[in-house]
């Protein structure tokens, strides 16, 4: 046999290999991926995007705040392990991206899959803006239901992980919106902290990201808000 | 009265798969609601009679000429317990509204809410800040009647900060029904008179309680 064929025939060798290894990492991404009803965006995210990776990154357990499983209109508590910074504004641009990305399903959903977070930044007062892309109000559901459980979201989110923020502006492309999708007033600060244990929904026995125990949610599942202050 | 019926025009609001639009939804909501209202006296006005679209601050401007008057915004959700409804007040933001020319009218000092500048006018932007706890009144009235009428609703109101409300000075709540999502359009329609009923009962307590909506002569 020519010493050229020889030569083709191990590269195809190696690549079948090399196929045969990861051949079956990728099928079971494929198949996770179609489970979990992903949109193609989504998919394409998780593919080509890097998560959020910092020298402090240490491994910890985030409470994240998505949309109960058992109890419509309410927010469930759910712990995730995820590589968490120390830097507050870097460990609140990977607990959202985490609320996107890493939804327990499509109906616990709270953020679009689309949505992307442009920037975030946290200010010396404890204020932390959060610029998002255009298809946070254009995918997010219309109605002040939904559009309430986008912000408690992300501010229950936020409040459980880190202290050092105590309130939220969203932004919508560096722009101050008029209202996030229609109903809900974008031109204020929503309150951010830690909600009450007895706002953390009942554990719920789905696969994956593993419930935090508490009781069960209030009559609408959102955490009551203090009286808004007077404004400055 | 002034009763919102919310979207119109080329904003549909909610849409549902079943064709639902919100905006005409909450038309036929609000005609209902008109009639039931009107046959207790109390005098009525719409911030559309049709399709159009008003923009948030034209409809509050159709209530901030009026005194004593409340105002009911009417939503339909995309998502929610199909069949429940809620009322929201405005509430659940933090300081810093932001300021703009003052409009609505003079105030004593005396007594000077925290939205009004120093020449007693009422900052527009900041016009529900000093109506929020009689807001509060009248969710709390109309939920009550809500969680009779309508199984699974809430008992209580939630604040939510509705754009639509943040501008109104005076008492002001949005409701909103679940959902557009319903497999018959029906469903909606049936709703119209048991939610005129539940907003006609609240709204007359309400004025019962020492806050009485303009009448009729």
């Amino acid at each position: 046999m020519a010493r050229h064929w020889k030569i083709a025939i191990a590269i195809l060798a190696v690549f079948a290999l090399a196929g045969g290894f990861t051949f079956p990492a990728l099928l079971r991404n494929v198949l996770r991926l179609r489970r979990a009803g992903v949109t193609e965006e989504q998919a394409r995210r998780e593919i080509t995007e890097q998560p959020i990776s910092t020298p402090s990154d240490a491994p910890g357990k985030a409470q994240l705040f998505w949309a109960s499983a058992t109890s419509a209109g309410a927010l469930e508590a759910t712990e995730v392990n995820l590589p968490l910074s120390a830097d507050p504004t870097l460990r609140a641009k990977q607990l959202i991206a985490a609320l996107i990305a890493r939804a327990p399903s499509s109906a616990q959903r709270t953020l679009p899959a689309e949505a992307e977070l442009l920037q975030l930044y946290v200010l010396a007062n404890g204020t932390a803006v959060a610029d998002f892309s255009e298809a946070l109000p254009t995918q997010v559901p219309s109605g002040i239901l939904s559009e309430q459980l986008v912000v408690d979201s992300i501010a229950h989110t936020l409040g459980a992980n880190i202290p050092a923020i105590s309130r939220l502006k969203i932004l919508i492309h560096g722009q101050e919106a008029e209202t996030l999708a229609g109903h809900l007033d974008l031109s204020g600060f929503f309150p951010v902290g830690a909600p009450d244990a007895a706002d953390a929904a009942t554990p719920s026995a789905a696969s994956g990201p593993q419930p935090v125990a508490g009781a069960p949610p209030s009559a609408s599942g959102i955490t009551p808000q203090p009286a808004p202050t007077s404004p400055r | 009265m002034v009763v919102d019926p919310a979207h119109g025009g080329s904003d549909a609001g909610a849409r549902g798969a079943a064709g639902v639009l919100e905006s005409d939804v909450v038309l036929n909501f609000a005609r209902v609601l008109r009639l039931a209202l009107e046959a207790q006296g109390v005098r009525v006005l719409l911030t559309r009679e049709g399709n159009q679209d008003p923009s948030f601050d034209d409809r509050s401007m159709l209530i901030n000429g009026l005194r004593g008057a409340i105002f009911i915004s009417l939503h339909v959700a995309s998502t929610g317990p199909v069949g429940t409804v809620r009322a929201y007040w405005y509430g659940g933001v933090t300081g810093d509204l932001p300021e703009a020319p003052a409009t609505t009218g003079a105030r004593a000092a005396a007594g000077r809410p925290a939205a009004a500048t120093r020449a007693g006018l009422i900052l527009w932007n900041r016009a529900q800040e000093s109506h929020r706890e009689a807001s509060r009144r009248l969710a709390d009235l109309t939920q009550i009647q809500l969680a009779q009428k309508f199984r699974g609703s809430p008992e209580v109101p939630e604040p939510a900060p509705v754009r639509q409300l943040r501008t109104i000075a005076g008492p002001a709540i949005a409701v909103e029904v679940s959902s557009v999502a319903v497999s018959d359009p029906g469903q909606l329609q049936q709703m119209a008179r048991p939610l005129a009923d539940s907003i006609t009962r609240a709204v007359t307590d309400f004025a019962a309680a020492g806050v009485a909506p303009s009448r009729t002569n």
